[in-house]
């Protein structure tokens, strides 16, 4: 059996990164005595074990393992949620490259990864490699702010930012104060500019949990190999290259999971704010999922928007795990 | 051992990205007392009503109560869940483990928008849209995985030893859980409360799309609905805003370390 510490590690990677523990997360805990007796104790308690699981796995199957396959199932199909499907072939699925909403929204989304996940890690990276010394005091406060909006609800987000991008709101206000009157618009409301207005947004909800991840993992940093690259005559550059990045590796595959996730699944702070308007222009495909599900619906359609997003999810999680374990 | 410049440096930095974060939310927060249907900010005459009639306008009432009914089920639903299959994978051991741990992590990794669709068409074949019910349904099976993950976890490091002389007590499992694992795992259990309670009470997704009626709707739809009515009344929706968000807020400030301790550790839940 492992160790106590060993099995703590292992379980963090799991629970973390998702991705790890699947590949290589089960050859922990199955208990092995040679005892007969105890062996089929063992085997009863195993027994008990499933009864235990039994309510979970009941509830788990209904609600997400059949839809599973029920969504795969239907994206062959097309279907108005009424009358008889008919069948469909890949055609929901040739859709992406072919259908112009579509297409539009999976360039928005490679737009949304710069500001979602790009932006936050970076930011979150600089401010981490700041803090990351014991000797910097306050670093509590900074990261108890820069981590609020991960709490906040993100209708109220939506809300927040809505009225910070209207026509009469703050941004404007204060673009008009430094004499740029002629910059103020309805942000939101642009075709241009809805896009990056949305993206900031979003880059600000991110930030912080990149933030408080890299500072929890460069805690665990020793200051010793800080004073020795300063010894060795390194600056501030270079002893984030040597020292700091390093030491960030397992957090960066983390928050890159998270980030890349959120950037390819956005819809709460979209649909609240525009509706993926102004015509299409910040439509994303989690919108017109639930567009083409909802209004005037096509279900299959819809289903294959959800079987993309879940393959794209799974393949960008392994990716990132196998890209953080490299090549050392 | 660095320099006084780049401290200070540092420190402009970090109060720069501090003041960037800070600024919507205290603008919104100053919105919402100030006079102004407009949105602009008037802090010289702080209308403190704004927060009642917002309460008044939005409904908030029956919003509240549907949040309530469904994230206090839901949380405790899941809970009782999670302790029961973490026990059951981290202590027990399971029968065609090999093949049910990774059907359980499957849950974890897949979006829901690759599920809602289906399982729409599912509930309303079966009544359940627009139901207590279902939406709590909804959020404790998309929640089961996570928590399984979570008190196995939790239930692995208590160290086998103990669990072993229980037996040897005389202790049978569901003893040894109450009188043992459950005590030892206390700060673990603590934690995925605040997180299920935190993504229950913010979810809009899965309300938006599996609770139409706005009698069953909880408070997260309460404000996109206000949102879309009161465009005009910017003050007032500020102040549902701040409303709708004390709650998980409050526990932030009150819980900082196992808010950013669990979500760091267990933030992939969608």
């Amino acid at each position: 059996m492992a160790t106590l510490n060993e099995s703590r590690a292992s379980e963090a990677a799991a629970v973390a990164a998702p991705a790890t523990a699947s590949a290589g997360g089960e050859a922990v805990h199955t208990p092995r005595r040679t005892n007969r007796a105890r062996s089929s104790s063992g085997r009863r308690r195993r027994w008990l074990g499933l009864v235990y699981l039994a309510p979970a796995l009941l509830i788990y199957a209904c609600v997400v393992l059949l839809p599973a396959g029920q969504g795969v199932n239907l994206s062959f199909y097309h279907w108005d949620g009424i009358t008889a499907a008919t069948w469909a072939g890949v055609e929901n699925y040739t859709d992406f490259f072919t259908d112009p909403t579509l297409r539009q929204a999976v360039g928005h989304t490679l737009f949304f990864i710069v500001f979602f996940s790009f932006l936050p890690v970076v930011l979150g990276m600089t401010s981490a490699a700041l803090t990351a010394r014991k000797d910097t005091r306050g670093a509590g406060v900074y990261r108890w702010i820069i981590f609020l909006p991960q709490v906040l609800t993100p209708a109220v987000v939506a809300v927040v930012w809505k009225q910070i991008y209207a026509p009469d709101g703050p941004l404007n206000s204060v673009l008009s104060a430094f004499g740029l009157g002629g910059l103020t618009r309805g942000w939101l409301g642009d075709f241009t500019w809805a896009l990056p207005a949305l993206g900031l947004a979003g880059t600000w909800g991110a930030f912080g949990l990149c933030m408080v991840l890299f500072a929890a993992g460069a805690q665990n940093i020793p200051n010793e190999l800080y004073d020795a690259a300063r010894m060795d005559g390194a600056g501030p550059l270079r002893e984030f290259f040597t020292v700091t990045l390093p030491g960030l590796r397992g957090q960066l595959a983390v928050a890159l999971t998270l980030t890349l996730l959120g950037a390819i699944r956005v819809f709460d702070i979209v649909w609240l704010t525009t509706k993926g308007g102004p015509g299409t222009s910040t439509i994303t495909p989690s919108v017109v999922l639930y567009k083409r599900a909802f209004s005037n619906p096509d279900v299959g359609a819809a289903c294959a928007i959800g079987v993309v997003l879940a393959v794209v999810a799974l393949i960008v999680s392994l990716a990132v795990v196998k890209l953080s374990e490299g090549d050392d | 051992m660095i320099s006084t410049r780049e401290k200070v440096f540092n420190y402009a930095f970090l109060t720069l990205l501090a003041a960037a974060v800070l600024f919507p939310v205290i603008w919104t927060l100053g919105v919402a007392v100030s006079p102004e249907i407009t949105g602009s900010l008037d802090l010289g005459h702080m209308q403190w009503s704004n927060f009642t009639d917002a309460w008044q306008q939005a409904g908030l009432t029956q919003y509240l109560k549907s949040s309530l009914i469904i994230t206090g089920t839901a949380v405790a639903i899941s809970t009782a869940l999670a302790i029961l299959s973490g026990y059951a994978f981290g202590v027990l051991g399971v029968v065609g483990e090999k093949l049910l741990f990774p059907l359980m992590l499957f849950g974890i990794m897949i979006p829901l928008e690759a599920i809602v669709v289906p399982l729409y068409y599912d509930f309303q074949s079966q009544g359940l849209t627009d139901t207590y019910q279902g939406i709590i349904l909804a959020h404790v099976g998309t929640g089961v995985s996570f928590g399984a993950f979570w008190m196995r976890a939790a239930f692995r490091t208590v160290p086998s030893s103990i669990g072993e002389s229980a037996q040897v007590d005389g202790a049978g499992t569901w003893t040894a859980l109450w009188r043992i694992y459950l005590p030892i795992s206390r700060p673990a259990i603590v934690t995925f409360v605040l997180l299920n309670f935190m993504w229950t009470w913010n979810d809009y997704f899965l309300s938006l799309i599996l609770v139409s009626d706005p009698a069953h709707q909880p408070m997260t739809l309460g404000l996109g609905a206000f949102s879309g009515r009161y465009l005009v009344h910017v003050n007032l929706l500020a102040a549902a805003a701040v409303l709708i968000s004390v709650p998980v807020v409050g526990l932030y400030v009150f819980c900082q370390r196992q808010f950013i301790r669990g979500m760091l550790s267990g933030a992939v839940k969608g």
